[in-house]
């Protein structure tokens, strides 16, 4: 009587919960397009993912069998990571008291999981073969099956991949699970530029002039790096090839040469230069020549981003005794002010999806703020501690930043609304998080 | 023992103040420039003597700045006077004029921030007649703390000009 009582309260919840997002199609997939508006009042979907279930013919290995245990950890973090998902655990309690002796279809959406992954891995010679089962728990079917197989050193890779599969499966986007991350690492006074998986794994040099190196900004085909150096002394912008470390100067203007964006075509350098000066906003093409400065005014220039249409140009500029975030025209004109709350304003980023920017404000503390780019509507995504450099990843639903709120300045990770924060290094002295476009 | 060393540090103290703050028009013999320079070997503690004639970086005093500033305070054009009169005395020394930040607010913005910060400390010693061939400036933004604490005494430091010598 008590239990069954639970199980219909904990399916009614269940369905509750799931049904926003559930615009049925025919086939059970969830249309989650459209669903992603301003706010965030939205519930996200609950989804379980199984251990991996070893099914080859020789005997595993204790090497190959803490694989299969970090597959099923990957994958639930990766797909945890979405704002559009949550991961539902095994809980021995609810089994228990459930009189479950193995976790069933029914039993996961008991727990509210919408979906249940379930995955089988062979090892043909030095490969990991490792097939996906995507489950929905309200029709009790199999929705889809996948096959992945790769060399077992590269099974990160392998379920990044699978994750991007799953994730553009439900929800048609583009998963972000194999794109990287960039960013400075200080020690020893130099500062040398980094690149990471976007887990944080994987992470590589790319610099190595022990000299102070800032302000990284990929291309959009994700395989140049520009960013500011002081290798000869000097703040000059440099291009970096990911395929072989080379470095080429850009930009050796007298004065600054600091902060350049990329255009979303990749035709364009917008970077700061000062030989005439003071620091202005310059539009540079991929070589260094300039093209156009693009303000004029007495006052700071600084810290342009694209809009990615390519029309428009946000950046800050004190010209009212205050940093401030604005907007121009790609071709300099039509300049127009954005922020008006807050004396300090400063670091946009223009959201993939083009309705939104992302800035920090400083109010005791620096906070991230969004803000609609008709400047009508705004709110805090983080107010703990010190945080810097928001950089949204390519496909808008995420942010990463650098925060001291711990003490040390470490990598964070938040969704576009704020939430799901985390830490995401724990050495000290990281800085200037960018996140990579998504490959094809 | 206690006594004497208190005493050594008096007198040194003497000198070092008095090198720093009279910073005299030279007496009439001229900063031997060309001199080879006294060799540390063979006189170990300068005591009573009139120390070295040549300018060093510690007689330029650092200019400082309040947050999000550029302009210059009572206290920084004091420094900068100081600074003139170092380079009018000198006629042959080059300086570079270093701009730092504290390290509130972003790589990119402190970046010009520090850039004004020694624009500014230029454009005061131009006016008072220094040559603007003899005033190279670079800003260090916010990567350069002199102080690693996170309080405002720590960043009242960072937020300066710091003066470097280029050649003499």
């Amino acid at each position: 009587m008590k239990t069954g009582t639970i199980i219909s309260l904990l399916t009614i919840l269940a369905f509750s919960l799931s049904m926003p997002l559930f615009a049925q199609s025919g086939s059970g997939i969830p249309d989650f397009r459209g669903s992603l508006g301003p706010r965030s009042s939205f519930e996200p979907t609950k989804i379980s993912v199984e251990e991996v279930k070893y099914i080859g013919i020789s005997p595993i290995n204790a090497s190959d069998t803490v694989i299969l245990k970090n597959c099923a950890a990957i994958l639930r973090n990766d797909i945890d990571f979405s704002p559009y998902f949550e991961i539902v655990l095994l809980d021995s309690f609810f089994m228990r008291h459930m009189e479950l002796q193995e976790m069933t279809l029914l039993g996961w959406g008991w727990m509210g999981s919408a979906y249940v992954i379930r995955l089988e891995a062979e090892f043909p010679s030095e490969n990991l073969r490792l097939t996906y089962r995507l489950y929905s728990t309200s029709t009790q079917k199999e929705i889809r099956k996948q096959k992945f197989e790769s060399n077992k050193l590269y099974y990160r890779d392998l379920i990044h991949e699978m994750a991007n599969d799953i994730i553009k499966f439900l929800t048609g986007d583009d998963g972000i699970y194999r794109t990287k991350i960039a960013y400075i690492r200080q020690f020893n006074g130099a500062k040398e530029l980094y690149i990471s998986d976007y887990d944080g794994y994987n992470e590589r040099q790319l610099t190595n002039n022990k000299s102070i190196n800032l302000s990284p900004a990929f291309t959009p085909d994700g395989e140049f790096i520009y960013f500011t150096s002081y290798l000869d002394g000097y703040p000059k912008i440099y291009m970096l090839t990911l395929k072989n470390n080379n470095i080429d100067l850009i930009a050796g203007y007298p004065g600054i040469n600091a902060a350049p964006a990329v255009s979303p075509d990749g035709k364009y350098v917008a970077a700061v230069l000062s030989k005439d000066g003071n620091s202005e906003i310059y539009l540079l093409d991929r070589k260094g020549k300039i093209v156009k400065r693009l303000t004029y005014s007495w006052a700071i220039e600084s810290s342009p981003t694209w809009s990615p249409d390519g029309k428009e140009i946000a950046f800050t500029s004190d010209r009212t005794g205050s940093p401030q975030i604005y907007i121009m025209d790609a071709e300099g004109t039509n300049v127009r002010r954005l922020t008006y709350e807050g004396k300090y304003n400063d670091s946009p980023c223009w959201s993939p999806r083009g309705d939104r920017i992302i800035y920090i404000s400083r109010d005791r503390v620096f906070k991230i703020y969004s803000i609609d780019v008709m400047g009508r509507e705004y709110k805090v995504l983080a107010e703990l501690g010190d945080n810097e450099n928001p950089h949204f990843s390519p496909d808008g639903n995420h942010i990463i930043f650098s925060s001291t709120r711990m003490g040390p300045s470490e990598l964070y990770l938040m969704d576009l609304f704020g939430r799901k924060q985390q830490r995401l290094t724990n050495k000290g002295g990281y800085s200037n998080p960018i996140w990579s476009p998504i490959r094809k | 023992m206690k006594r004497l060393s208190l005493l050594l540090a008096l007198s040194m103290l003497i000198i070092f103040a008095g090198c720093r703050k009279t910073v005299p028009p030279p007496p009439p013999e001229q900063p031997k420039v060309t001199e080879p320079e006294v060799k540390p070997e063979e006189k170990p503690a300068p005591k009573e003597e009139p120390v070295i004639k040549k300018v060093s970086e510690s007689d330029f005093m650092t200019v400082y700045f309040d947050f999000d500033k550029y302009n210059l305070v009572d206290s920084a054009k004091r420094a900068l006077d100081n600074n003139a009169t170092l380079l009018k005395d000198n006629p042959d020394l080059v300086v570079r004029i270093e701009g730092n930040c504290d390290e509130r607010g972003t790589v990119e913005y402190n970046l010009s921030l520090g850039e004004k910060r020694a624009n500014a400390a230029k454009k005061y010693l131009m006016d008072l007649g220094i040559a603007e061939g003899r005033l190279q400036t670079i800003s260090y933004g916010k990567e350069k703390p002199v102080a690693m604490g996170h309080d405002e005494a720590s960043w009242a430091k960072n937020r300066r000009d710091d003066f470097r010598i280029i050649s003499q």
